[in-house]
């Protein structure tokens, strides 16, 4: 059972916040279908920052002498400049669709398939090869948090809550819950958060009343890109290891998904998030997942095919969207470039 | 705006520079680290090429360690020597193998290091084409051409070695992922190998032995989330060592391990630098074989391994454990010396004829119980 809750977290929570960088994009009335490009791109950037870091002294003096407390640091410095990044990046977007009135769609695929040539070129550089990794170690051993970092004993017992959110977490899971809360606070219990949404619904009204719509949507896909950045970046060190190859195996689209199915709504979207990041888990662990603690692995003793559980985050994906997509309800101006003389 | 907008390019660029400044930096104990992967030579040919295998150059094993032996013979000498990729990476097509070692030819290549089995079918248009080429196959077989020299390890032997030393040393709960979805003929021996020290280790302490054995995730010798979930899973189960059996697999299953404080058994050459999990390597000397066979290319020696097949083993110093660097504290090294020359002068013997995944299930491991994945 924890390992079932850690792993469905692991997968879950990228998914969760670039869904949200979805949200706060779409409802500025910008579509960003660049989520998995930003992603790849953060993702890259965080992964280069940590190797870069990893040569200067107080980060070797660290590792050497166990300090995690500087590793912890480290580690919200990578998600900030990730984000910083995805940010930058998402900047092409917003000239592109707000300035330039061109059309979103295009320009967002655009940015997919820019980002990992972009970041694949420089990995050649870099590293001879396709893979940008650490310099040395392994994500785990420098980030995770486990019952010896907090103080305890190899052998003390926890209890269930304790063995699931204390050992064996990353401190990235929780600081992405706590952004994601504070964020959704400020999407629908702000003035911001108002004049933000109002822009995606019906700009010219919102113009009239002297909101800046092009200053909005600035802010709505710029909030998006930092958040897809870091949402790339927390996918590559809790899930890949830190590497970076330019592929974040389809999470972006896959966010995009969860985003309509969670109806552009934060509490849908965490609901959603957990739910692929269950399957996910299911498809990659279905062997080692033991509910109860009996010692029975129910779906391996099942007998069905190792491929069928590998197909079901994707199938769930299609069947839960071709059911869910009628209730849909995108923000109303999302995709219409902002003319002030067109009414 | 337009001058944001380059602003804002700037900065993507500058940040990038930043980026490819580190990149001499690093670099392990290995003497081959210090011998720069890409050189640049005064005619612009290169004498001796590598063509790589599927995964990564820097996989930190079959393509790292044969690059390496490359590399040392090719410095040491005084030569040229470059590195081939073939195109489109995991999904490169016989096509993409051959354009690899054309290039590698018409490059100026005197010597072309092939690595792994999936090159033959390029390699005897390639060969054929080139005669005057001389190419080395590791772990390859004969394909009946002059210029053509295939080495094969037994990788059973190793695979045994690793999997009797963690059983004497005390686990009983072990794993295996393989790479190359169950049809690379080396890991299908390494697994074998392994399940028969396991066993052989089990028999003599009178005790059963748990193995999870897994051909998932690795068909392309990548890295996944998903492989890294599921040896968590395994290790979060119990399991204490997975044997990491396929390049790139490695970094999933040691991220797995350093997260569960468990082991992992490196693969092809010593992983102890790389991860402070890894226990012990099964190790076969492809670094060493290459430089010996390059090294019968010019002293005039190769008619002695051309249009042949030499297969290396513990008798050629080719398979093994890493005495050196190993974890283990109760399998002592007079062991396993002791064992080596028992595999050498035939008192052991390694079964190496039924070792694919389905041939291996109607084997009957008396002390071991085989959880198929």
């Amino acid at each position: 059972m924890t390992y079932l809750v850690q792993q469905t977290l692991l997968y879950a929570i990228p998914l969760m916040i670039v869904a949200l960088a979805g949200v706060f994009a779409e409802r500025s009335g910008i579509i960003n279908l660049a989520l998995e490009g930003i992603m790849i791109f953060g993702a890259f950037m965080g992964v280069l920052f940590v190797r870069m870091m990893q040569s200067t002294y107080w980060i070797e003096y660290a590792s050497s002498h166990k300090g995690y407390g500087t590793m912890q640091l480290l580690e919200i410095l990578t998600m900030l400049f990730a984000g910083l990044c995805g940010a930058i990046f998402s900047l092409l977007l917003s000239f592109a669709s707000i300035n330039l009135k061109a059309d979103q769609t295009i320009g967002g695929t655009a940015l997919n398939m820019m980002a990992p040539a972009f970041v694949l070129f420089f990995i050649r550089i870099i590293a001879n090869q396709n893979t940008l990794q650490m310099l040395s170690g392994d994500s785990a051993s420098m980030f995770m948090i486990k019952k010896t970092t907090l103080g305890f004993s190899k052998n003390d017992d926890l209890g269930f809550l304790g063995n699931t959110f204390l050992h064996k977490v990353y401190l990235a899971t929780y600081l992405c819950i706590i952004i994601y809360v504070v964020l959704s606070v400020i999407l629908y219990k702000t003035k911001f958060g108002l004049r933000l949404r109002s822009c995606g619904e019906n700009p010219q009204a919102a113009d009239s009343l002297g909101i800046n719509v092009y200053k909005m949507r600035y802010t709505g896909t710029t909030i998006s890109g930092a958040l897809a950045g870091m949402g790339g970046f927390v996918y590559s060190m809790t899930t890949a290891n830190c590497t970076s190859n330019g592929d974040v195996a389809g999470f972006g689209f896959l966010a995009l998904a969860v985003m309509i199915f969670g109806n552009w709504k934060p509490l849908n979207i965490a609901g959603a998030s957990i739910l692929f990041g269950l399957f996910k888990c299911i498809a990659a662990g279905y062997s080692s997942i033991d509910i109860n603690g009996d010692g029975i692995y129910l779906l391996a003793d099942i007998g069905v095919s190792a491929h069928l559980y590998r197909m079901l985050p994707y199938v769930i994906t299609l069947l839960v969207l071709a059911f869910t997509s009628k209730n849909s309800r995108a923000p109303k101006a999302e995709g219409i470039p902002y003319d002030k003389g067109k009414r | 705006m337009k001058k944001f907008l380059s602003i804002v390019l700037a900065s993507v660029c500058a940040l990038s520079l930043v980026a490819c400044g580190s990149s001499a930096k690093g670099g392990s104990a290995n003497g081959a680290d210090s011998i720069p992967d890409t050189m640049t030579s005064k005619d612009g040919t290169y004498e001796i090429a590598f063509v790589t295998d599927v995964g990564q150059l820097k996989d930190k094993s079959f393509n790292q360690g044969t690059w390496d032996g490359v590399k040392t013979y090719a410095n040491g000498a005084n030569l040229s020597y470059k590195y081939y990729q073939p195109a489109n990476g995991a999904e490169a097509t016989d096509d993409d193998r051959y354009d690899a070692m054309k290039a590698a030819c018409e490059g100026g290549a005197k010597v072309v290091v092939c690595a792994g089995f999936m090159q033959g079918a390029a390699l005897e248009k390639a060969a054929a084409e080139f005669p005057d080429v001389k190419f080395v196959f590791i772990d390859g077989w004969s394909l009946g051409l002059d210029n053509v020299a295939g080495i094969a390890f037994q990788e059973e032997q190793c695979g045994y070695f690793a999997g009797y030393a963690v059983v004497k040393e005390g686990y009983d709960k072990l794993g295996f992922c393989g790479g190359g979805g169950g049809t690379n003929d080396a890991c299908c021996r390494y697994g074998y190998g392994y399940l028969q020290g396991a066993n052989a280790a089990a028999a003599e302490m009178g005790k059963t032995v748990e193995v999870n054995y897994s051909w998932q995730y690795g068909s392309s010798f990548q890295a996944s989330p998903e492989l890294q979930s599921m040896a968590s899973g395994w290790y979060e189960n119990g399991t204490q060592v997975i044997f990491a059996c396929g390049g790139s697999m490695f970094d999933s299953i040691t991220a797995a391990a350093s997260a569960n404080d468990a082991y992992v058994i490196g693969v092809d050459v010593d992983q102890s630098g790389d991860s402070d999990t890894v226990i012990t390597s099964a190790l076969k000397q492809i670094g060493n074989a290459a430089q010996w066979a390059i090294g019968k290319a010019y002293d005039g020696t190769w008619t002695e391994i051309g249009n042949n097949c030499s297969v290396l083993g513990a008798a050629n110093d080719a398979t093994g454990l890493p005495t050196d660097t190993w974890m283990l504290k109760n399998y002592t090294v007079e062991e396993y010396k002791k064992q080596l020359d028992d595999v050498i002068n035939g008192k052991i013997e390694i079964d190496n004829t039924s070792y694919y995944d389905d041939t291996i299930t109607g084997v009957n491991f008396s002390n071991l119980v085989l959880n198929y994945q």
